[in-house]
């Protein structure tokens, strides 16, 4: 367990913000859910009883009949604000004076530096490019990931949750997303800061990152495994097997939805156009890990369909 | 229902279904103490730190508030207040750097035989300098404009320096005798390095101020030759 | 009258004339004085102070409601906010926190340009310069560096705080759409200042991240159909991104300008966008009442 090695990798300033992510991240999904938590404590309370649900006031904060459901702006909310910006900058500078940006040598074309990495927040898409062809995982994914958000609020059908926090109003959707950044995010961001070392090789936390390690990877594309080889054939065939995969996945993701008496709900509500849309994103995000597990299991799965024009 | 404001810091007493919430972090010391000031028939037993009215009510202005508050605020308001002193301080003298990489004052421009009498204008565009020559002195004359700094011209068949932005006119030695230049050009300091070639430094001129005493013949202000 | 004599002096004299009118007005003038004195030991009266500043006002509700709505900064809030909508435990505060470090690097940026020529023969050397020669040079760059990396983080926090409350839920929708161009903004914000210090870490970064566009299906030299389009190296659109082929001196100024200049700007337009909708869509969106699935309305089928 080589303690100098990771103390160097955590310690270096451009890591800190990641550092701090791990405790960040992890926190505020606490903090959230247990508020859930109170909410659908509230929640099932109410659901028991039509009558108190007529009466009792709708928060988990306390109310008593009597106080004011406003506060004015000013004062409360400028002091909060005000506060939130001195300890903002307080926070700031301390960090400003303690740790230093860093300034590496002058740029050098002919000199790349081992390993090379982008800004910790596009780590994610760089371990991408580990599995995914360049314009996939540096185009195509980063594109479906920012039309993939923009359009998740007309694909939420779901009228429950709006404006307070709770788990089991929302539990596929909450899932969904915790499993996009938490999970596909953030370890991604994890992997590449901590774990990519020298020649963008797999280290294990504590392992010494050896810039003359040898690493054999044999790789093999799907088609290979079937004795394919012709160039139709293998167009057919990798069309076949991502075609599979998407009905397939589809209908583990049609379960999902599916799973319970108030998803059906949900899931009535929507249109054909907005369940069509809701499976392709979340199909497709789910071909990533998949296709990243192809890679790690011994079978060591580099492409599943190959064209003279693209891969996957 | 009233439409009393009442005070944030309320404690939840018994809130059904609510998870233990902590009290929110940060407001107990700044909303504490106009809300000790706003509130007025404060129930008795309260520190002046922790309002836990239930009954309070906004007063149309101040209650005597208590010292302690006072003072906590006027230290706040002098942290505050000191800190944005402190970076404007900052702000200031960090508009001036501590180094800079300028050309430098000081230059040779070969030997004294090298100049015939005369004017001699070969560095004018090096370094903004004209050669003087005559039977006694070599001196450096300095190619700036005494009005308003412009660089004038060598007008050799007209014997004189004719400065193109206002008309000031210099004759061959750089005394003004037209124009708007208020005294003569100035001059650089000069010295010979022990090779004997002469050294110029623009970053010390002589002056010839009108009604004072000049230093065109200080050590430095010309050569003997 | 004082009497005359032919002359047409005055019996009196002139001087002594003169002398009595001063010995009338001094105690007048003194008294002036005086009052003028007085009235400077209390500078909030003055002419000059009032023109400038605003009087101390009573703190009744209205008063409270007008200090923001009539002032010039602060009235993008509304009046009154929903009692439990200012606790920390709801929104996290990120969103502002946000909009905060905003305008920090803002300023210290404008500062830091003060120092920094885009050119590759100086943009390193001027980093170095800021941190040795310049006061207070090494802590706005570390500032600048640093409020850039938590911004980052606090806009994916906010993020998460919106979709765990469901704030994206009608009629806000079209806001987390700008919420998502904000942060695809931030990110490019990020990436361009990446480049500037013209180091080993900045240049790998945009070489990495500008090889990944001449992958570009269609747009880029090397992606897929982009040949057949006729694009080289030359004409595609990391071209269009680097102003040249290589990540060279065009590159460094472009980076700069979409830094300085570009992206700003249209981030500026966007949260102005943002931050309205806020208030168009009823303000902070809770903490709301919690609603029963007994309560769900049946979709409106046109």
């Amino acid at each position: 367990m080589d303690w100098s090695q990771l103390w160097e990798i955590t310690s270096a300033p451009d890591n800190v913000p990641i550092v701090a992510m791990l405790f960040l991240v992890p926190f505020f999904t606490w903090y959230g859910l247990r508020q859930a938590v109170a909410n659908d404590r509230l929640i099932a309370q109410l659901e028991g009883d039509a009558q108190l649900a007529k009466t009792h006031h709708r928060k988990t904060q306390p109310w008593r009949p009597g106080w004011a459901k406003e506060l004015h702006v000013w004062p409360f909310l400028m002091r909060i604000e005000f506060l939130a910006a001195v300890l903002v900058t307080v926070l700031l500078m301390v960090w400003s004076i303690t740790l230093d940006a860093p300034l590496e040598e002058p740029a050098n074309p002919n000199l790349t530096m081992n390993p090379s990495k982008a800004p910790w927040y596009f780590l994610g898409l760089q371990e991408m490019l580990v599995y995914f062809d360049p314009w996939i995982a540096g185009v195509l994914m980063p594109g479906l990931i920012i039309v993939g958000l923009m359009a998740i609020p007309y694909m939420d059908t779901n009228p429950l949750g709006s404006g307070y926090y709770t788990w089991r109003q929302r539990r596929f959707a909450i899932a969904a997303f915790i499993f996009g950044f938490v999970i596909l995010w953030v370890a991604m961001i994890i992997i590449g800061t901590f774990i990519r070392g020298p020649g963008w090789v797999w280290f294990w936390p504590g392992q010494t990152w050896d810039h003359n390690v040898q690493v054999f990877d044999l790789n093999r594309d799907l088609h290979e495994y079937f004795g394919i080889t012709s160039a139709a054939g293998k167009f057919i065939f990798g069309g076949a097997v991502v075609t599979l995969y998407y009905l397939v996945a589809g209908w583990v993701v049609h379960k999902l939805i599916t799973w319970n008496e108030f998803n059906r709900k949900i899931y009535e509500r929507m249109s054909l156009i907005q369940y069509l849309t809701l499976q392709f994103f979340l199909t497709t995000m789910l071909a990533l890990p998949i296709k990243i597990i192809l890679r790690l299991l011994p079978i060591h799965i580099k492409n599943v369909w190959v064209t003279p024009w693209f891969n996957v | 229902m009233s439409t009393e404001d009442k005070t944030l810091e309320q404690r939840p007493v018994a809130a059904e279904g609510e998870a233990k919430s902590p009290p929110p972090a940060k407001p107990s010391a700044p909303p504490a103490k106009p809300a000790a000031a706003k509130t007025a028939g404060q129930t008795a037993g309260q520190t002046p730190g922790q309002t836990r009215t239930v009954g309070g009510k906004t007063t149309e202005g101040r209650t005597a508030e208590a010292p302690m508050s006072k003072m906590r605020r006027r230290v706040v308001w002098a942290c505050i207040w000191g800190f944005l002193a402190a970076n404007f301080l900052m702000l200031l003298r960090f508009f001036l750097p501590r180094t800079i990489f300028e050309p430098s004052n000081s230059f040779r421009i070969g030997f004294p035989q090298d100049f015939a009498f005369g004017v001699d204008t070969k560095f004018q565009q090096q370094y903004r300098i004209w050669v003087v020559r005559n039977a006694e002195r070599l001196f450096v004359v300095y190619a700036r404009c005494t009005h308003l700094g412009c660089t004038p011209d060598w007008k050799a068949s007209e014997a004189k320096f004719k400065c193109p932005c206002h008309g000031s006119g210099y004759d061959s030695e750089g005394i003004n005798f037209e124009g708007p230049a208020p005294r003569p050009l100035d001059r650089a300091q000069v010295a010979l390095d022990p090779e004997g070639q002469i050294v110029v430094d623009v970053g010390r001129l002589y002056q010839q101020p009108k009604g004072a005493q000049t230093q065109f013949n200080d050590d430095g202000a010309f050569l003997r030759v | 009258m004082e009497p005359e004599n032919e002359k047409g002096k005055s019996g009196v004299g002139l001087l002594d004339r003169v002398r009595g009118q001063v010995r009338e007005q001094v105690p007048v003038i003194k008294d002036k004085v005086k009052e003028e004195v007085e009235s400077l030991k209390d500078p909030e009266k003055t002419q000059l102070y009032k023109s400038v500043f605003r009087v101390k006002h009573d703190d009744t509700p209205r008063n409270r409601s007008l200090g923001v709505l009539s002032n010039v900064f602060l009235h993008l809030h509304p009046a009154k906010i929903n009692r439990d909508a200012v606790r920390f435990n709801y929104t996290w505060g990120m969103g502002g926190i946000t909009f905060y470090l905003f305008i920090v690097l803002t300023f210290t940026g404008i500062l830091l340009m003060f120092y920094f020529h885009p050119t590759k023969a100086e943009a390193f050397r001027d980093i170095l310069y800021l941190e040795h020669d310049v006061p207070f040079g090494k802590l706005l760059r570390n500032m600048h560096r640093w409020a850039a990396h938590l911004m980052v983080i606090t806009v994916e926090l906010h993020m998460f705080r919106v979709f765990l409350t469901g704030s994206y839920k009608r009629p806000r929708e079209f806001n987390w759409v700008v919420g998502v161009i904000l942060l695809v903004l931030t990110l490019l914000l990020s990436f361009t200042g990446y480049l500037l210090p013209d180091d080993q870490l900045g240049f790998w970064a945009v070489t990495v991240g500008t090889n990944m566009a001449r992958a570009t299906p269609l747009l880029g030299h090397e992606g897929p159909l982009g040949a057949q389009l006729g694009m080289t190296a030359y004409n595609d659109i990391r071209f269009g991104l680097l102003g040249g082929s290589i990540v060279d001196a065009n590159a460094l100024l472009r980076s700069y300008i979409w830094h300085c200049i570009g992206i700003p700007i249209v981030a500026g337009v966007f949260m102005g966008v943002h931050f309205w909708r806020v208030r168009k869509d009823g303000g902070i969106s809770g903490p709301a009442p919690v609603a029963l699935e007994s309560e769900i309305k049946p979709v409106k089928k046109i």
